[in-house]
């Protein structure tokens, strides 16, 4: 069992999205994309229905966003919706084609669409040759190969073509192409027979090409009342690329949209590459923006996704969710390299994985601690001079903005100025003063004055440090430890406490007066006491 | 001969001046001052005139002279008018002397905030950079940001970059950046050399 109740890790572990995990769509810009997209396919579908096709009913969207956003798993996602939106879906990725010749880009397309689309099409056409033959027509009887034996023995059209569909019988190939060129054009007898028969031939050109796909489309919103989705993942400078979107853009394939799914970087290539194509970028019917996608809370959002997807008796309840939630805000704050879908669901997947190994409820400080180790062995805190563990750094940043954490930072100020104490690095404590918190003397006899000055509310933090700067005639040396972002006067040298100095010190406190300070650390904390100019 | 005779001219005119000035604002009858400097004190007197440094108004009967700021003054003792006048003046005068101690604290102000976060004129810059240049999808190379914000501001790349990795990270919820590019920020070992406004 792992955590949450969950019966299997519902993170995905492969680098690039499958189809099985891009069932799942989470995110509010994920969404709000996924709505856009349906939005146009609804338009054209609408647009195109009862009525043939024609160049007109062509669109072309745009999906431009950093790596690892979610890009592939919106696209995948949409393909797996295909059967409830009118849409029959191609995906194609231009980074595994290579060379990207005409022959290779059309087999790819090809391939992309799933068997079942195929299936239905060739039931269709059959169904149509049936018609016409039980109509009298000599030609598609001879097409669907039933002879004057067949009518002589009690074998009907429709059991004729039963039999075709199923697999038990062929067609006239060379009747049904006679058939075909009366009523069809001849890449649609092409696409027809290469439907019926199983069996794709190859292409030459690019005129070919695009008569094919534009075949595919026409008879695909025809026979099965469907337009087509060209889903082109990876699109960016390489020429072929380029050369075989603007081809497609400028078919105008009818009853279809291209998606063309890039980076801003294989965006800027395109630009330089070729203005026109770029223009007709620019001039997109929709531009999916991703905006936001990497931001927290869309991974928070996409993370608790996944969980509660697969939690199918309702455990993952919404104090579960909070608590999930703020250990993924820590590590995006902290943590520049989980600051991507792809990034967060990798981590998220072995620390579920941990937890499971450590027989854990839920995704706790100590399982993220374990994973980071395993996973990211060489990754810190930023900033952290003491190495603060990050199951420590998540307990103790969740409390940092808390009223009473001025309190605990003159106590670790003190403790810390006691340690350096005792290594010898300053010389003896005198009695405090207020408002000074701590009064000393450096090695060389001066005596120095430390404050600490820590308030959420900065107004605040201005005049304190105004009244204790008045104290600088006390001792030779004021330090003032603030969190206010100040500059150093001639009357005090102002050292700004941020987040991970703020952890370091709460940590060495816990560590001083639980007395684990190590011989190895000793050199980090007298570090953490020249960092805030103790020492 | 003749620097000399100007250089006396000098001496009488302000000896005259000073005598006008020495009765305030009772000022002098003209002819005690031809009795006292001679028949030269009317070109002198002309002179003073002309240079606005005295008034001449008639008393009872008589002509008399007064420098310029005593001139004022009676002026203003004997109409109301005027000293309305010059009230409103010096209460002017005050108001601008307070406005300028204001522009003087606020430019205080700025001074210590940029002295606090000298990124506030960098973020402006750039933003008016992304905003100004993007594409129809809003994002923009760094490159690009970079050469206009060196030109502009004389800093270096390297201090470029420097700021914007500071910007970038410290605006997270404002920025985004995209890997990708020849320069830009170093982030999850990669370059990201795009960036736009969220």
């Amino acid at each position: 069992m792992y955590a949450y109740e969950l019966e299997t890790n519902p993170y995905p572990s492969s680098p690039t999205p499958t189809e099985k995990d891009a069932r799942i769509l989470g995110g509010k810009r994920h969404k709000e994309a996924k709505s856009a997209i349906l939005e146009c396919i609804k338009e054209l579908s609408q647009k195109v229905s009862g009525r043939d096709s024609n160049g007109g009913d062509f669109r072309v969207i745009t999906l431009i966003q950093d790596v690892g956003s979610g890009k592939t798993h919106l696209a995948l996602h949409i393909r797996n919706l295909q059967s409830r939106h009118n849409t029959v879906c191609t995906f194609l990725d231009l980074s595994t084609i290579s060379p990207k010749t005409m022959p290779s880009l059309y087999n790819a397309i090809v391939k992309g669409f799933e068997d079942e689309f195929f299936v239905q099409l060739r039931t269709k056409l059959l169904e149509y040759i049936r018609d016409r033959a039980e109509q009298g027509d000599n030609s598609a009887k001879k097409a669907l190969d039933y002879t004057f034996i067949d009518r002589l023995s009690g074998v009907t059209i429709r059991q004729e073509v039963d039999d075709i569909i199923s697999g038990k019988k062929g067609v006239s190939v060379e009747n049904l192409k006679k058939f075909l060129i009366q009523r069809f054009n001849h890449y649609e007898s092409t696409i027809i027979t290469s439907v019926i028969t199983n069996s794709f031939d190859s292409i030459t050109n690019l005129e070919e090409l695009l008569g094919r796909l534009t075949a595919i489309s026409k008879l695909t919103q025809r026979f099965l009342g469907k337009i087509i989705l060209y889903e082109i993942d990876e699109f960016d400078g390489n020429h072929e690329s380029i050369e075989f979107v603007k081809a497609i853009i400028n078919a105008h394939i009818p009853a279809s949209v291209v998606l063309l799914i890039s980076t801003p970087s294989g965006y800027a290539e395109i630009q330089s590459m070729n203005a026109s194509v770029f223009d007709r970028l620019e001039k997109a019917n929709y531009k999916i923006d991703l905006a936001g996608s990497n931001s927290v809370d869309e991974l928070s959002e996409i993370v608790l996704e996944y969980i509660k997807y697969n939690d199918k008796q309702g455990k993952f309840k919404q104090q579960a969710q909070d608590d999930l939630a703020e250990k993924i805000r820590v590590l995006y704050d902290e943590f520049p390299d989980f600051r991507s879908v792809r990034s967060i669901i990798n981590i998220l997947y072995h620390a579920i994985e941990k937890s499971q190994e450590l027989n854990l409820s839920k995704i706790d400080e100590f399982a993220i601690d374990e994973t980071i180790k395993h996973t990211y062995p060489g990754l810190k805190v930023r900033g952290s001079v003491m190495d603060v563990p990050i199951s420590d750094f998540i307990k103790i940043r969740r409390n940092c903005n808390n009223e009473d954490v001025g309190l605990q930072l003159k106590k670790a100020v003190a403790n810390l100025v006691n340690f350096a104490h005792e290594m010898g690095n300053i010389g003896k404590l005198e009695k405090q003063n207020q408002p000074l918190d701590i009064i000393y003397q450096d090695p060389y006899g001066s005596k120095i004055g430390v404050a600490v000055v820590m308030n959420q509310n900065h107004s605040k933090n201005f005049e304190e440090i105004s009244n204790v700067s008045k104290s600088s005639a006390l001792v030779d040396k004021l330090v003032i430890l603030t969190n206010t972002n100040l500059p150093s006067s001639n009357s005090a040298t102002i050292v700004n406490i941020d987040k991970s100095k703020m952890i370091d010190l709460i940590y060495f406190d816990s560590k001083y007066t639980s007395h684990k300070i190590k011989t190895s650390d000793n050199e980090k904390a007298q570090m953490l006491a020249k960092t805030v100019s103790i020492i | 001969m003749v620097l000399n005779k100007i250089q006396e001219m000098r001496c009488m005119e302000d000896e005259v001046l000073k005598k006008i000035s020495s009765l305030g604002i009772n000022g002098i009858k003209r002819i005690e001052l031809k009795r006292t400097f001679g028949i030269n004190c009317e070109n002198i007197l002309e002179n003073l005139i002309e240079k606005q440094q005295v008034f001449i108004g008639k008393k009872g009967n008589a002509y008399f002279v007064w420098t310029k700021e005593n001139y004022l003054l009676k002026s203003s003792q004997d109409e109301p008018k005027i000293k309305k006048i010059q009230n409103n003046i010096t209460k002017l005068i005050h108001a601008k002397s307070k406005i300028t101690n204001h522009m003087h604290d606020v430019q205080n102000t700025i001074n210590v905030l940029h002295q606090i976060n000298p990124n506030i004129d960098f973020k402006i810059e750039f933003d008016k950079c992304l905003t100004e240049s993007s594409t129809s999808i809003g994002w923009m190379p760094f490159s690009q940001i970079r050469k206009k914000i060196c030109e502009s501001k004389q800093i270096s790349s390297d201090h470029f970059y420097t700021l914007a990795s500071e910007l970038v990270e410290k605006h997270r919820e404002n920025y985004e950046i995209s890997s990708g590019g020849k320069e830009g920020i170093m982030t999850r070992g990669l370059v990201h050399g795009f960036v736009r406004n969220v």
